[in-house]
C-alpha cells in the first residue's frame, strides 16, 4: 500500500464551528471532514463504509443467487481505486460563514450540491442539483441565503441554498420558447440550398413532431448576468454607504481579461463599471473581507493588480516574477487573504509551483513583498487559521515540485498532503516558521483515496489536467480565419 | 498547395490596389474610384465565440481614435490618451454594431456631419471593404471641396483662395471644415458634396460580444443601431445572437440615458425576440412577477416618434441588406429602444 501515491486536496477550508472547529477538504472524488484540534478524519463523503457494504452484499447475493460471473470481477480493492461516481473530482467548495453548510460541484456531471456540516463532521447532503452548464465560479451571497454560479458559458445564475418547495414557474419563456414552426421564410432565406433545407423544415413541422429534449433545469434559478466569454472567477462584495446602509456587488472575470462590477441582484443588469488592466485571461478575484474596497487580481499575466474596484482604478501593478525570467508563461492558481495578528496578508501560488508568495496590504492599497514559503510539493490550496497565526497549505505529493505534468519517482509515506506554517512572533517583518502540528501528521497519516502509483500515461495526463487545466485558458495566436 | 486559386489571387491583388489607390493623394479628380463588394465577399457568418485574431484596446482610455478621425483631432499635440496617440476634440457617440458594407454609416454621414461615428464588423474583408470605400469617399469629397472652393475664389477676391491645408497627423487626411453645402446624402453621385464630407465615419474590426467595454465608457454613446442581425435560425444557435438578456445590459452600460438602440430585421420571429427582450408591452405583468430584468433599463419608443426619425429612414433604405430586403420584396420590422435612467439603488 505504501507504494501508491495519495490524491491531493484540491480544496481545503478550516470551518469554525460552535464546539469542535473542523477541516474539510476535497481529494479525488471525495470530500473529508477533519477535527481542527486533533487532525482525526471524521467522515468521508459519499461514504466509504457504505460503497464497501454494498460490495459485499452484491457479492453475497451473487453467491447465493446464482450467476456471479460479473459482479464477482469488483474485487474490494479495484472498487476502491477505481472511479465508481459519475464524477471524478470536486474542484469548487465552498461554505457558509457560519460553516453549517457546504457548497459543493462535483465536475462531471455539473451538480451543484448543498451538504449540511453535521456537529460530528459528517455530511448530509440536501439537495443536488444538476446546472445547464459546467460551472467554474460559485460564490454566496453575504446573508448565505442565495447562491451565485457562473459557469464556461459566461452565464452568472442566483439559486437559492436551500431550494423552496414551491416549484418554479416557467419563467423561462424566453429561452425555451419552442417554435412551432420555422422562423425562416420564403422572404428571408432566397438560396437555393435554404430554401430546400426550410422545406424540409416545415415538412417536420407539419407532421408535428415534439422537441423532446428537455429544456433547461426543472429548479428554481435566476439568470443575473452573462459574459461572452469563459467566466472564471467571481466575488460577492458588500460596502457601506453609510453608517448603516450597504450596497452590495458582483465582481466577475473573465477569459477575455475583463473584471466586470455589477451591482448585487435584482439588479445584476446594471453595470456600474469594468476594471480593465490584464492582458492575458484572468483567473483570480481576491477581495479581502478585512478591506472590501481593494480587489487582487491575477490571471495569465506575470503581475498582480491592486484595484480599487469601485472606481477602476489600478493602485499597484505587483510583479510576480524576477526580472529575469520574464520569459515563462505563468498562471496565477491561487489568491488568499488573511490577517493574522496586526498584518493584513495575501497569499498567491503561481500554477504548479511549490512557491507560496506572500505580500503584506499596505493601508495605501499595495502590496509589499515579503520572504516566500517554500513547500515540499506544489501549492493547491491555502486556509487561514486566524486565531492561531497559522496557516495550512495543501500540497500536491503526486507530482514533481514546480512541474505540472511530471510525476515523483516514487511515493513517499506518508504523503505530504497538508503542511502547516506558523508567523514568528516580535518581528517586524512576516517570517514563518513550520508549525510542528500534530494535526497536519495525522491528517497526512491517514491519507485520503490511493492512486496507482502504476497508473497509465493516458490517465496520468486525465489527472493533471483536472488538477492543472489554466494553461488551456491561454489563447493561442494563428488560429485565425 | 501550390498557388492560391486564381480567383482568390486576383481579389487580393484588387484590394490591395484598391487600398494603395485611395491613399494616394495625388491621384487625379475623377479617378478615386469607390471599391467593388465583388472582391471583397465573405460568409455571412463568423463564430463569436472562437478567439479571432482581434485588435482591440486595453480600455477606452487605450484606443486610438485618431487615426480613425483625423479631422476631429485636438489640434493641442500635449492632449494624448494612455498609449500616447492624440486625443480627439469629441468622443464618438454612435455605433452600427456589425455593420456590414456601410450603407447605414455612409447614409448617416452627411444626415449628422458633426457626430463621429463608428461601424464595427468581426469578418475581415468586409472592414477591408468599408475602410477602402470611406478612405474613397473622403478623397472624392476633398477634390470636391477644392474644385468648388476654386471656382468660388474666381469670383471673389484672390486673398481667399486657402483651400484647406492638410492635418499634419495623416497624409491622406484635410482639416476640412463641414461644408454649408445644401447637397443631399446621396452616396451614388460622387459629384455631391457631403457635409462632413464623409470625415466623421470611420470602421473597426472587432467582436462587439466580447470586447464592446474596451472601446467605450460608461454612457459614452448616444445612438446604436443593431441592424439586420444574423438571425441565427436554429435554437441551438441562440446564444450567438447579439440581442440578449445579458448582452443588452452592455448596450445600457455604453449608451447614455435617453440614447437610442435602433434595430432592424426581416425575420419576424427575430422581432418579437428584440420586442421580448427590451420591452414587450404585452407581458409587462409577467415581468414584473419575475423581478426587475435588464428590461427595466429600457422603453419602446412610439411609431409616432419614428416618423420623425431620420435616422430611421436611413436605416430602413439605405443599409446593403435592407435595399436587398425591398428586392426579394421581403418584410423590414423596425424597433428603437430608448435608455432609461438606472433605477434607485435599493
Amino acid at each position: 500500500m505504501a507504494a501508491n501515491f495519495q490524491h491531493p486536496f484540491q480544496c481545503f477550508h478550516f470551518v469554525p464551528r460552535p464546539n469542535t472547529n473542523l477541516l474539510i477538504g476535497s481529494a479525488g472524488s471525495k470530500l473529508y471532514s477533519y477535527s481542527a484540534e486533533t487532525g482525526e478524519r471524521l467522515a468521508v463523503w459519499p461514504q466509504e463504509v457504505d460503497s464497501a457494504n454494498a460490495n459485499a452484499v452484491d457479492a453475497d447475493s451473487g453467491s447465493e443467487q446464482g450467476p456471479p460471473g460479473k459482479k464477482r470481477k469488483v474485487s474490494a480493492s479495484e472498487s476502491q481505486t477505481n472511479e465508481k461516481s459519475a464524477w471524478s473530482s470536486i474542484p469548487i467548495v465552498t461554505t457558509t460563514t457560519n460553516g453549517e453548510y457546504i457548497v459543493a460541484l462535483t465536475a462531471e456531471d455539473k451538480c451543484l450540491r448543498v451538504f449540511q456540516l453535521q456537529e460530528d463532521g459528517s455530511f448530509t447532503q440536501l439537495s443536488e442539483r444538476a446546472m445547464p452548464k459546467r460551472p467554474s465560479a460559485i460564490t454566496l451571497t453575504s446573508d448565505d441565503t442565495t447562491i451565485i454560479c457562473g459557469d464556461k458559458f459566461g452565464d452568472v445564475y442566483s439559486l437559492p441554498l436551500i431550494p423552496s418547495d414551491k416549484l418554479p414557474v416557467i419563467t423561462k419563456a424566453l429561452r425555451s420558447a419552442k417554435l412551432s414552426h420555422p422562423a425562416a421564410t420564403n422572404l428571408t432565406v432566397h438560396t437555393k440550398g435554404n430554401r430546400r433545407a426550410l422545406e424540409q423544415q416545415l415538412r417536420l413541422a407539419s407532421v408535428g413532431k415534439k422537441d423532446e429534449k428537455a429544456s433547461g433545469p426543472t429548479f428554481e434559478h435566476t439568470l443575473l448576468l452573462g459574459h461572452v466569454s469563459l467566466l472564471t472567477d467571481m466575488a460577492y462584495v458588500s460596502l457601506p454607504v453609510d453608517a448603516n446602509k450597504k450596497r452590495s456587488y458582483i465582481l466577475t472575470a473573465d477569459r477575455d481579461e475583463h473584471i466586470r462590477v455589477s451591482r448585487g441582484p435584482p439588479h445584476a443588469h446594471v453595470i456600474e463599471n469594468y476594471c480593465l488592466g490584464h492582458t492575458a485571461f484572468i483567473s483570480q478575484l481576491c477581495v479581502p473581507q478585512w478591506a472590501p474596497e481593494f480587489l487582487v487580481s491575477g490571471g495569465g499575466d506575470n503581475y498582480l493588480l491592486v484595484w480599487k474596484w469601485a472606481e477602476s482604478r489600478i493602485l499597484q501593478k505587483a510583479s510576480l516574477v524576477d526580472e529575469s525570467s520574464q520569459a515563462t508563461e505563468v498562471a496565477v492558481h491561487g489568491i488568499w487573504a488573511t490577517s493574522l495578528g496586526d498584518l493584513r496578508v495575501i497569499l498567491v501560488a503561481l500554477h504548479g509551483s511549490s512557491l507560496l508568495q506572500c505580500f503584506t496590504l499596505e493601508a495605501d492599497g499595495t502590496l509589499k513583498a515579503q520572504n516566500p514559503i517554500q513547500l515540499s510539493g506544489n501549492v493547491l490550496a491555502v486556509t487561514p487559521i486566524e486565531k492561531d497565526n497559522t496557516i495550512l497549505v495543501s500540497v500536491d505529493p503526486i507530482r514533481q515540485p514546480d512541474t505540472t505534468q511530471e510525476w515523483r519517482a516514487s511515493p513517499s509515506s506518508p504523503s505530504t498532503l497538508i503542511e502547516a506554517f506558523h508567523i514568528k512572533s516580535s518581528t517586524d517583518t512576516l517570517e514563518w516558521e513550520p508549525a510542528a502540528a500534530s494535526v497536519t501528521e495525522k491528517i497526512n497519516s491517514t491519507g485520503t483515496d490511493e492512486v496507482l502509483a502504476t497508473t497509465e500515461e493516458k490517465q496520468r495526463k486525465e489527472l493533471n489536467d483536472s488538477l492543472y487545466g489554466l494553461g488551456h485558458l491561454r489563447k493561442r495566436k494563428g488560429e485565425d480565419e | 498547395m501550390s498557388q492560391p486559386p486564381p480567383k482568390r489571387q486576383k481579389r487580393a491583388e484588387y484590394r490591395k490596389q484598391a487600398a494603395e489607390a485611395v491613399g494616394d493623394e495625388s491621384a487625379p479628380v475623377g479617378k478615386v474610384k469607390l471599391p467593388k463588394k465583388k472582391f471583397y465577399r465573405q460568409r455571412a457568418h463568423a463564430n463569436p465565440f472562437s478567439d479571432h485574431q482581434l485588435n482591440y484596446p486595453l480600455s477606452p482610455a487605450h484606443m486610438d481614435w485618431a487615426s480613425h478621425f483625423p479631422a476631429f483631432v485636438n489640434p493641442d499635440p500635449a492632449q494624448t490618451n494612455l498609449i500616447g496617440t492624440r486625443n480627439l476634440l469629441k468622443d464618438v457617440e454612435v455605433v452600427d454594431i456589425g455593420c456590414g458594407f456601410g450603407g447605414l454609416l455612409v447614409g448617416l454621414a452627411g444626415l449628422l456631419p458633426e457626430t463621429l461615428m463608428v461601424g464595427m464588423e468581426i469578418r475581415v474583408a468586409v472592414l477591408e471593404y468599408l475602410n477602402t470605400r470611406i478612405q474613397a469617399l473622403r478623397m472624392q469629397q476633398q477634390q470636391q471641396q477644392k474644385i468648388q472652393s476654386q471656382s468660388q475664389s474666381q469670383s471673389q477676391p484672390p486673398s481667399s483662395t486657402s483651400t484647406p491645408a492638410p492635418a499634419p497627423t495623416t497624409p491622406a487626411a484635410d482639416a476640412d471644415t463641414p461644408s454649408d453645402a445644401p447637397a443631399p446624402p446621396d452616396p451614388n453621385t460622387s459629384t455631391a458634396l457631403v457635409p462632413g464630407g464623409y470625415q466623421n465615419i470611420s470602421a473597426i474590426r472587432s467582436n462587439t460580444m466580447k470586447f464592446f467595454p474596451n472601446f467605450f465608457n460608461k454612457h459614452q454613446l448616444s445612438k446604436i443601431f443593431i441592424c439586420f442581425p444574423d438571425p441565427h435560425f436554429k435554437a441551438r444557435k441562440h446564444k450567438a445572437r447579439i440581442i440578449s438578456e445579458t448582452l443588452n445590459a452592455e448596450y445600457a452600460y455604453a449608451l447614455r440615458p435617453g440614447g437610442l438602440l435602433y434595430t432592424i430585421t426581416d425575420v419576424e420571429e427575430y422581432h418579437h425576440w428584440i420586442l421580448r427582450h427590451f420591452r414587450d408591452e404585452t407581458a409587462v405583468e409577467e415581468a414584473e412577477n419575475e423581478g426587475p430584468t435588464v428590461k427595466e433599463l429600457f422603453e419602446r419608443v412610439s411609431e409616432e416618434e419614428l416618423e420623425k426619425d431620420e435616422c430611421v429612414q436611413v436605416m430602413r433604405e439605405a443599409t446593403e441588406e435592407g435595399k436587398k430586403v425591398t428586392r426579394n420584396n421581403g418584410n423590414k420590422y423596425v424597433a428603437v429602444f430608448r435608455r432609461k435612467q438606472d433605477p434607485e439603488w435599493v
